[in-house]
């Protein structure tokens, strides 16, 4: 099983979204720990720890089937996870949980490809409209009306 | 107290259809309310169609998930229906998951994590979903009936209109003290009925509302819960008063026998066994009604709207253009699990969209085959309850049913709902002269005084036409097999309308 494209479109649109609001040169696994924190709360707060956590989980497990760099990377019960690099993100995350990156790595394209996993999960449980409405409350000063990825191609 | 100084409670739309009147108008503002049921009896839908019906941005809904159904699932599932609307969520309408809370804290916690979200949020509609699920702690600081009552006090403070959404068998709603706090207690349920799934709801008790008592049936469709009140939407009607007009069969003979017409408002029952010519009378009174520019409803459950329709044009009878011009409806009410109440709900809304005048139901027998086998048993009491109804509202209503021909009886109906009904028309075979031959005769007229004529009738290709005068050569002529007897001038029939 491959990343369909339009997610990662998607992904990396958030990605460059985080990468962009942390004004430095960001590398692509700490902006996708970003990604990933924001999912984890915006998720979290409806589907409670346990629900984002089994997603989570399974868009981790797809995601090391492509993408070899992420076989450390683990998402821990509170569904946080390790081995992405925390980077610039660190003043948006939630306190106590820095401590447990000990072993982050920058995990690169790996980061996309989770993300990616964890949106397409999202469109295929929740439809389209809820997920956009998810992002849109995540990331509400970004457009998704268009429900289309920075290379054009639907979502 | 004056009735100015009463404060005055506003009604909220409850979102689901036929709810309203159920409730009284209504579920009351800043009400604080349980919906209880067993699993997959559609609390979780219903509350969905409140929430929906009520949030808005600036008050939006807070819907608190618990343990128990994924509030993924809930979202994937729910979103099925028509009356969810995406765009709400999560501006106007947010899910929040508490499970955590509850696993990790005890009540006082879960309550406190409410509070912190009502307060944040200025929510006109909080829903907890399951509340019940809350409870498993055994170590809770609180118990679940001291949770309730500050929730309860909170959000009424708070002008929130609440529901919470608990698992309860039927035996746990008695004196339950969970349920004294409750404003409204509403108690869904489904039972199976040999093949069938029959849901019903009851308003167990509203505070300061004058909610229809009893249960209601009601469906899940993709549009979500629809509810069918006993009183099929008509309890805030005044009943009409008699009237003195009379509507006409378009059969001059028949009409002479029923001393005008049918009374208006009159509720008719034509029994005859099979092929006797009850739905061709039906035709003719609904037709001749149409003529007169009364809008008329066939029900008919035995055979499709265009087959019946054809097989009035056969009679010479046009039913397509009145269909098309607005001035018909032949209501096809598709079969085998349906309740009186949802079958009512069809007819009255043709009533309403046509204004309707006349109503046919053809027949009986089909109309209690359609229903769930839970309400074939109810059938006369559901019957009365909707003749009342609409002939309350000045609908005639013309209904056919089959006895079985008997030559040692005269049954006018199977059913033993003649007490139902203001006039009977009585169809029957009877032996003559070697052939079949048909006689009709107004067995009952409420007010009326009909004919007492026992008359020979056949069925042309005109429809039903009387033949001659009444038949006064035969004795027994309702045994079916009637025995000669003298000319005129002794004749048998004697004036109290009896057979010898």
């Amino acid at each position: 099983m491959t990343t369909p494209p339009e997610m990662r479109d998607l992904a990396l649109r958030l990605l460059a979204y985080e990468a962009g609001e942390a004004k430095t040169s960001a590398t692509q696994g700490s902006a996708a720990y970003c990604v990933y924190e924001k999912l984890r709360r915006s998720l979290g707060a409806f589907a409670g720890v346990a629900g984002f956590h089994s997603l989570a989980s399974r868009a981790m497990a797809l995601a090391k089937s492509e993408a070899p760099c992420l076989s450390a990377a683990r998402v821990t019960p509170d569904g946080a996870v390790q081995g992405l690099d925390p980077g610039i993100c660190k003043s948006e995350t939630q306190s106590g949980m820095e401590e447990d990156r000990a072993g982050a790595f920058s995990a690169g394209d790996g980061g996309t490809i989770l993300i990616a996993y964890l949106l397409g999960l999202l469109l295929n449980l929740l439809g389209e409209a809820l997920t956009f409405s998810l992002l849109r409350n995540a990331w509400p000063s970004e457009a998704f009306d268009d429900r289309t990825s920075g290379n054009g191609r639907k979502a | 107290m004056t009735t100015q100084q009463k404060v005055i409670i506003n009604k909220l739309s409850t979102g689901v259809p036929g709810l309203d009147e159920i409730v009284g108008g209504g579920l009351p503002e800043f009400s604080f309310n349980i919906i209880a049921g067993a699993p997959g009896s559609g609390k979780t839908t219903l509350a969905h169609q409140f929430v929906f019906a009520n949030a808005t941005p600036e008050r939006p809904a807070l819907y608190f998930t618990v343990l128990g159904e994924s509030a993924i699932k809930m979202l994937r599932y729910q979103q099925q229906y028509t009356f969810f609307d995406p765009a709400k969520l999560p501006g106007s309408i947010r899910f929040i998951n508490l499970s955590q809370v509850v696993l990790a804290k005890d009540l006082g916690a879960v309550l406190d994590e409410i509070t912190r979200e009502v307060e944040k949020a200025n929510p006109a509609v909080v829903v907890v979903d399951s509340f019940r699920t809350m409870v498993r702690k055994p170590e809770s600081d609180m118990d679940l009936q001291s949770f309730i009552q500050r929730l309860a006090l909170f959000l009424a403070s708070w002008q929130a209109t609440t529901f919470l959404i608990g698992e309860y068998a039927e035996d746990e709603l008695r004196d339950n003290p969970i349920f004294t706090v409750a404003d409204g207690l509403f108690w869904l349920r489904q039972t199976a009925e040999r093949n069938s799934i029959v849901r019903k709801l009851q308003i167990i008790k509203l505070r300061g509302q004058d909610s229809v008592p009893g249960l209601h049936t009601f469906r899940i469709t993709d549009a979500g819960v629809q509810a069918f009140s006993r009183t099929f939407g008509l309890s805030g009607h005044v009943k009409n008063p008699p009237s003195q007009r009379r509507l006409s069969f378009g059969i001059p003979e028949l009409d002479k026998m029923l001393d005008g017409g049918v009374r208006e408002g009159d509720s008719v029952l034509i029994a005859g066994s099979s092929g006797t010519g009850k739905s061709v009378l039906a035709t003719q009174f609904i037709a001749e009604g149409i003529r007169h520019g009364e809008p008329g409803i066939v029900a008919v459950f035995e055979e499709r709207p265009q087959a019946y329709a054809e097989r009035a044009t056969s009679l010479g009878l046009d039913l397509e253009t009145p269909q098309k011009n607005g001035q018909l409806a032949i209501l096809y009410l598709r079969p085998l699990d349906l309740s009186v109440d949802e079958t009512m709900h069809s007819i009255l809304d043709a009533v309403q969209r046509i204004g309707a005048k006349r109503l046919v139901i053809d027949s009986l027998a089909g109309f209690e085959m359609a229903l769930s086998p839970g309400f074939r048993a109810d059938f006369r009491e559901s019957l009365y309850r909707m003749i009342f109804a609409l002939t309350g509202i000045g609908v005639t209503i013309l209904s056919t049913v089959e006895v079985d021909e008997s030559f040692t009886e005269f049954p006018f109906s199977t059913y033993s709902i003649s007490f139902l009904t203001d006039d009977i028309i009585r169809l029957r075979y009877v032996s003559i002269d070697g052939q079949l031959r048909k006689i009709m005769v107004v067995i009952k007229m409420r007010g009326g005084n009909h004919a007492k004529d026992i008359r020979e009738y056949e069925i042309t290709s005109k429809g039903v036409v009387i033949l001659g005068q009444r038949l006064t050569h035969y004795q027994g002529l309702i045994s079916g097999i009637p025995v000669h007897s003298e000319p005129p001038g002794n004749a048998e029939v004697p004036e109290t309308g009896g057979e010898s």
